[in-house]
């Protein structure tokens, strides 16, 4: 492994600190110097390159939940009242942009908008249990992005990048900070019944090494075997399976014994022992029928209730980065019949995202955790006219990558507070805006990583999740 | 607010007139100073230089000296001193045109107020960056930067051999007298000694053949063959041995994968947009191609000139040789963005086969390394001039029988119905732009409000063509009032709405009717019937006169076919590549899009057809020379920022040659990387084929040997190997293998002498063998042997799923790989990144691997299969005993010693009465042999 798979800032923690976190207690995993990197063309341990690093600077959040709205949901529904769209119902706007398809006359939003909190922030009817956290809540209303295509914008918001191959911001993360927990993943990535567009895409480690690609899983799925690959032998009973374990070892310290001084060996070694752990360790993170009634029934027995409550369950167990998307495919593009479609989709959404915060902020683990909810773009103000792209009837919004709203709670962003606004119609970010890059740039910040420090070299040059963009908004940071 | 410098400003400006910048910043008045540091300069750091300054140089301007700020951006000069109104620096902050800066947050009226007096008198700055003369320009940097690579840069000098160094004399005469013989182990003893360290000694037998069967097949031996070796361990053994190795089809196999490393191999074209196969089907043919020319050991200057070129060399290559160029096409396809793909290709050829970081030069001249984007942009050129053509051509028969007869029937019914589609579009396309031809005419002359940008949309839910109207737009254009068919069109739609039914009515009297007057008798004809009142009626007369002649109607007109004014008519709106009668071509961009959707379908039936289903015949997956163009540079890598157009030629640190003006270049461009004096070449494959062999390359950065790669640690043995492989080894990689292989380098064992880890802890001087943990096709393949199931004689063809657990038959080489979608095992185990050339894998241990180990149902099956096979071998008279001794042996090559085989027992004896089904006892002991580091792990 050249030197560069780790990042410049990467410092050892200490051998005691890896066995206290790892709860290992084996002494001859203590005294096999398993942490010696062997520096070019040799080998990393998962211990080296999963093990927790220093940021740059102090961190104001340890973790990351992204919740995707996949399919971009309409600001204009949700977070970004427009009044004047009522004004103008029917009738053409003035300085109409150019988006995917041809939309017609305003359209005002079929959802009542309404103060919440001491903020007094503005929620739509569509999002009440988030509301009852508007405090906590930053509200960007002037995001923008490139295009308003699913593809690109769906790799530009993960991977920094709307056409290249390059690692997702999950990966970045993890191969900038390692992660707490070497029993699970570092970046867990979900979604219910199969991929989103652009598939693996959004969350794979390009060219940092495959160990930081997000591991993927299947919430449409409720065995914990089926979630999670290899978590099981599909044959062999545990205590069977253990007796099998033993031999293995014993063979393998018989092997070792023979073997003067090989960190590699030691490290094989040791991650077969973690292996052996995280049979258990991630089956029972990813089990969620571990949980009480009452805690199961907050979030709802519905794939997003069981994936939001183990992005909680995850988070308490140190993974680094987790998405957490709507669904296969795009669920929020509702190009027509948008109150019914973000109805629904709100309707599964907002519950278990409201639990989840309340969980977080009653495990005090919302002061350092980073919740990002949002899609790849917004809605049009305007409604999409019929088509032969399956639009029958003018009853929904095209895509709109001119202005968007994200939010953020937790990981040391401000609460009950609106960054930014779109022009009069919600069409395009005119305050503040804030490109994707923006975002990534300070989501790095508030983990602690400088986003222009963050760099891997690859083909003679070093690349970086913002590229050559990106500031900084150190207006979000509380 | 009070402006102290104000006062002073005017009578500078007064004071020096027009007389421009230069004189100024020579020698800064101290007014102009003051005003500079006091205002300007915090404004310039304070808002600009972020983004424009030394980290950060957007579009390709710094605002943090002088001479930058007069040397502008990518786009040309910013300010011009002394003038506002043409500098663009000044536009920018006012927001004037779409550049507006900064981007976020305009400027203070004040501060845009400064800058403008600022360039008003001069741009004056003062201190150490106000010089702007001696700043060289771009062109010239390079230039330079380019001449001395050239002198001095290591990998840029020709490689040249080196006297052999003597061996030290502090040897034990028994290392003396083995490693007399290899060239390589004269300068690896070198400088091992140099550096104080003892050479770790010779591997043992059975770790040595296992080495060696694993480094050159990708394969375990067979206990008996390593028993054979371990009995006699021969210098001559070893020797019959690498032969026998190298010679065998095993060995193209395993170095075939290597190379599919480096061609960033995968069957498929990455993301696809709904609707369309993301399957190559025939990149099959270009991996067997790569196994069979390494079977036949083609020599390394050919093999690369066909990937680049097969379809070009003199004389013509057989057919199936053409399936080498898909090294170029094997990539991802990006969405169809073309200079992404190119892109993808400008990298595979330069830092793939000659460690050189050429597309880093795409945006930017390189930042580091000899390569300008005048380079890049030459090499795009050569790129751009190739496409894969629609329909591969076939490289072999179809396989005979049955099967391939009912494989082409389906497949000619499949392209029937793909055309029969298009025909229907297509006629659907003419036949509505016909009936609304009079619609187009008068939007041409009176254009729908467009709020969205898009043509408009008729009351009866058409929408009009831009293609069409463009067409017909420049039509009209160039038509003369005296034309006969327009010229009664371009008189009267240029009438007053109110004037018009009265003035119509006055030209058209004037027409007699027969051709007399000019006017084409039938436009005469209808003109006079319709009597057209508005523009409206005008554009539907001329609406019948193009139905009759156009499209289904065209019948209308039978019996006159030969009348002239007919013809002519005919001639402008009735034939292919008129306005309304769209080229067959064009129809698919006018389609709806739930024909383009349909179009997609039927085509997606043909590729998977041609993908999935037995007996067609096997097409190479070529690039083809097309239109011959030279590309612009791309400024800041933007194609609609267009620089100077760029010469298709070879870079200049290799010489900058034009390429062959008739052809696209690639055969210039192969013939030029394996040129007698490119430096690069033999270099970097050495070094790949030495990285392979000892899991670290001479130079530790293999796809970079520009000047800000690793430099060489044995930079003579380097040279001295990359000469010799082109002059004793005539580009032959088998001379290649054997030359390390068969030093004694290569055979040491991997324990190193204990105080060597403190002299060498990284093993950068080769002081020892590393350790290894298998490939995972290695590993895979392994498990196959292991099972006694490897197919041996199952080679090339289609891929299969390497993940499936019912059928593990086949070597890893021969799955199939989703590029957009990487099995988490794979990635696992570390398999390369099929979206860029890879040199060497990255190597993890981490315990996803060994959960794989533990529970993936591949293991289980092999383990279920060692367990037969070791039944079987033993016989129903077979003891306890004896079957442990064929297990160990089907496993690891060996036989156990005696506590393995008692420890083994203990083990069985404890399982008994266990459940479990028919995963028993022996199935769980291979399990558990299968997933010990012995198995995984080479010495």
């Amino acid at each position: 492994m050249p030197m560069n798979m780790l990042p410049a800032h990467a410092t050892r923690c200490s051998r005691r600190d890896l066995l206290t976190r790892s709860g290992l207690g084996l002494g001859w995993l203590a005294a096999s110097g398993m942490l010696h990197t062997d520096a070019a063309g040799g080998v990393e341990t998962s211990l080296g390159t999963l093990a927790p690093r220093a940021p740059h600077f102090p961190a104001r959040a340890k973790a990351v939940i992204h919740i995707f709205a996949n399919g971009g949901p309409s600001h204009l529904d949700t977070f970004d009242p427009k009044p004047k769209l009522q004004e103008y119902a029917g009738r053409a706007i003035p300085g109409a942009l150019q988006t995917e398809r041809r939309t017609g006359a305003a359209f005002p939003s079929p959802f009542r908008f309404s103060q919440h909190g001491e903020s007094g922030l503005a929620v739509s009817e569509l999002f009440p249990s988030v509301a009852r956290h508007a405090d906590r809540l930053l509200v960007v209303r002037s995001m923008r992005a490139d295009v308003p295509n699913h593809e690109p914008s769906l790799l530009l918001m993960n991977c920094g990048d709307g056409r290249l191959v390059r690692p997702a911001a999950g990966a970045w993360v993890t191969y900038g900070l390692g992660t707490e927990n070497q029993n699970l993943p570092g970046f867990v990535t979900m979604c219910p019944g199969g991929y989103p567009i652009s598939g693996t895409a959004n969350w794979r480690s390009a060219f940092l090494p495959g160990v930081f690609q997000g591991t993927y899983v299947d919430t449409k799925k409720k065995r914990v075997e089926d979630l999670v690959e290899c978590i099981q032998h599909p044959l062999l009973d545990a205590a069977s399976q253990r007796r099998q374990f033993e031999l293995t070892s014993a063979l393998d310290r018989e092997h070792l014994a023979g073997r003067r001084h090989d960190p590699q060996l030691e490290a094989r070694l040791a991650t077969m022992e973690l292996a052996w752990r995280m049979q258990f360790e991630a089956g029972e993170a990813f089990d969620v029928s571990r949980e009480p009634k009452h805690v199961l029934d907050r979030y709802g027995d519905t794939p997003h209730g069981r994936q939001l409550l183990i992005a909680r369950r995850l988070v308490e167990r140190g993974v680094r980065y987790v998405q957490v998307w709507h669904g296969a495919g795009q669920p929020w593009d509702s190009h027509s019949d948008l109150e019914k479609n973000h109805r629904k989709l709100a309707g599964e959404a907002d519950r278990p995202i409201g639990a989840l915060l309340e969980d977080l902020v009653g495990l005090g683990l919302l002061d350092d955790t980073l919740v990002l909810w949002g899609g790849e773009f917004g809605r049009t103000p305007t409604v999409e006219l019929p088509n032969d792209a399956g639009v029958k009837t003018p009853t929904g919004r095209d895509h709109n990558h001119h202005g968007f709203t994200v939010w953020m709670a937790g990981g040391g962003v401000k609460g009950g507070e609106v960054y930014g606004a779109t022009d009069e119609f919600g069409f395009k970010a005119v305050d503040k805006p804030v490109h994707v890059h923006d975002l990534q740039a300070t989501m790095l910040h508030l983990l602690g990583l400088d986003h222009k420090r963050l760099t891997y070299r690859h083909s003679g040059r070093d690349f970086r999740l913002t590229d050559v963009h990106g500031r900084v908004i150190t207006d979000w940071l509380a | 607010m009070t402006r102290p410098w104000a006062n002073s400003l005017i009578l500078l400006v007064a004071l020096l007139g027009c007389a421009g910048g230069h004189a100024l910043a020579a020698a800064p008045s101290l007014d102009a100073e003051r005003f500079f540091e006091a205002k300007v300069r915090p404004l310039l750091v304070a808002k600009c230089q972020d983004c424009h300054g030394p980290d950060v140089s957007e579009a390709g301007l710094r605002l943090d000296s002088r001479g930058a700020l007069l040397q502008g951006s990518d786009a040309g000069a910013v300010v011009v001193p002394g003038e506002i109104a043409s500098s663009r620096l000044i536009r920018a902050i006012n927001h004037a045109d779409d550049m507006a800066m900064p981007p976020d947050e305009k400027l203070s009226d004040d501060d845009i107020a400064t800058l403008e007096q600022w360039v008003s008198i001069g741009a004056p700055w003062t201190g150490p960056e106000a010089e702007s003369a001696g700043l060289p320009s771009r062109a010239e940097a390079m230039a330079e930067r380019i001449t001395t690579a050239q002198a001095s840069h290591w990998a840029l000098q020709p490689p040249v051999r080196h006297p052999l160094p003597p061996l030290p004399d502090d040897l034990p005469a028994k290392l003396r007298r083995e490693w007399a013989t290899s060239p390589v182990d004269h300068f690896i003893a070198a400088r091992l000694h140099a550096e104080g360290i003892a050479p770790a000694g010779p591997a043992d037998a059975r770790v040595l053949i296992r080495r060696l069967c694993y480094d050159l097949t990708g394969l375990p031996p067979t206990a008996e063959e390593a028993d054979a070796f371990a009995a006699n361990p021969s210098e001559v053994a070893y020797r019959e041995l690498v032969d026998r190795l190298l010679a065998s089809p095993e060995h193209a196999e395993h170095w075939a994968r290597h190379w599919l490393d480096l061609a960033r191999y995968a069957d498929t074209i990455g993301y696809a947009f709904g609707g369309q196969s993301a399957k190559y089907p025939y990149a099959w043919t270009y991996r067997d191609w790569v196994v069979q020319a390494l079977r036949e050991d083609l020599p390394y200057d050919r093999f690369v000139t066909l990937q680049l070129a097969a379809d070009q060399v003199q004389p013509a290559v057989p057919r199936d040789d053409l399936a080498a160029l898909g090294f170029l096409t094997v990539g991802r396809t990006f969405r169809g963005s073309r200079n992404d793909i190119i892109d993808d290709r400008i990298d595979l050829v330069t830092r793939g086969l000659m460690g050189l970081t050429v597309a880093c030069a795409r945006c930017h001249d390189h930042k580091y390394e000899p390569i300008g984007t005048d380079d890049y942009y030459a090499l795009h050129g050569i790129f751009a001039s190739c496409e894969v053509p629609d329909e591969l051509p076939v490289i072999g028969e179809p396989p005979q029988g049955a099967e391939a007869e009912a494989f082409a029937k389906k497949l000619a019914r499949l392209q029937q119905n793909l055309q029969e589609h298009e025909a229907a579009v297509y006629d659907r396309v003419v036949r509505e732009a016909v009936s609304h031809a009079a619609d187009y005419l008068f939007e041409v002359v009176q254009p729908a409000a467009r709020p969205d940008g898009r043509p408009p949309k008729l009351a009866d839910g058409y929408e009009l063509e831009q293609l069409i109207i463009g067409r017909l737009t420049r039509l009209l254009r160039k038509a003369k009032p005296d034309h006969p068919i327009l010229g009664p069109w371009v008189s009267l739609s240029r009438l007053p709405e109110d004037a018009f039914p009265a003035k119509a009515g006055e030209l058209l009297a004037a027409d007699t009717g027969d051709g007399s007057t000019g006017v084409n008798q039938l436009v005469g004809q209808e003109l006079r019937s319709a009597s057209p009142k508005s523009l409206r009626e005008l554009a539907e007369a001329y609406g019948r006169l193009i139905a009759r002649v156009a499209g289904e109607t065209a019948g209308a007109v039978d019996g006159e076919d030969e009348a002239p004014a007919v013809v002519a008519l005919r001639r402008l709106f009735g034939e292919p590549g008129t306005p309304f009668i769209v080229l067959r071509s064009e129809a698919m961009r006018l389609a709806k899009r739930s024909e383009q959707d349909e179009y997609r379908r039927r085509k997606r039936l043909i590729t998977k057809h041609q993908a999935e289903v037995p007996g067609g015949p096997p097409r190479a997956m070529v690039l083809e020379d097309t239109k011959l163009v030279d590309s612009p540079v791309f400024l800041r890598g933007n194609p609609g920022r267009r620089g100077d157009v760029q010469t298709r030629r070879l870079p200049t640190v290799l010489g900058g040659t034009v390429v062959d003006r008739s052809k696209s270049g690639r055969l210039d461009l192969a013939q030029a990387i394996v040129a007698a004096d490119n430096p690069l070449t033999p270099r970097v494959l050495v070094n790949w084929v030495w990285t392979q062999h000892f899991g670290r390359g001479l130079v530790a950065t293999p796809g970079d040997f520009g000047l800000r790669g690793e430099p060489p640690s044995h930079p003579a043995l380097l040279d001295d190997l990359a000469f010799r492989f082109v002059e004793e080894g005539q580009w032959s990689l088998r001379w290649l293998h054997r030359e390390i292989v068969l030093s004694q380098t290569w055979r040491q064992t991997s324990q190193p002498q204990p105080e060597t880890l403190d002299r060498d802890p990284d093993n950068r001087f080769f002081s020892r063998s590393r350790r290894r943990r298998l490939s995972w096709e290695a590993w895979r393949d392994s498990l196959l042997a292991a099972a006694g199931t490897l197919d041996r004689t199952a080679r090339g063809g289609p891929g299969s799923d390497p993940l499936d657990a019912k059928h593990i038959t086949r070597r890893t080489l021969y799955s199939w790989l989703d590029r957009q979608d990487v099995p988490g095992m794979l990635r696992t185990f570390d398999v390369a990144n099929p979206d860029t050339a890879v040199h060497v894998r990255p190597q993890t241990t981490v315990p996803q691997q060994g959960l794989v180990a533990l529970n993936s149902p591949l293991v289980v099956e092999a383990a279920k299969q060692v367990a037969a096979r070791s039944a079987r071998e033993v016989g129903e008279q077979g003891s306890p005993a004896d079957r442990i001794t064929a297990l160990w042996r089907a496993v690891f090559a060996r036989s156990p010693t005696d506590p393995e085989r008692a420890m083994a027992q203990a083990w069985l004896t404890q399982q008994e009465g266990e459940g479990n089904g028919d995963f028993g006892p022996w199935p769980q002991l291979a399990q558990a042999l299968l997933a010990t580091a012995e198995f995984q792990y080479l010495d």
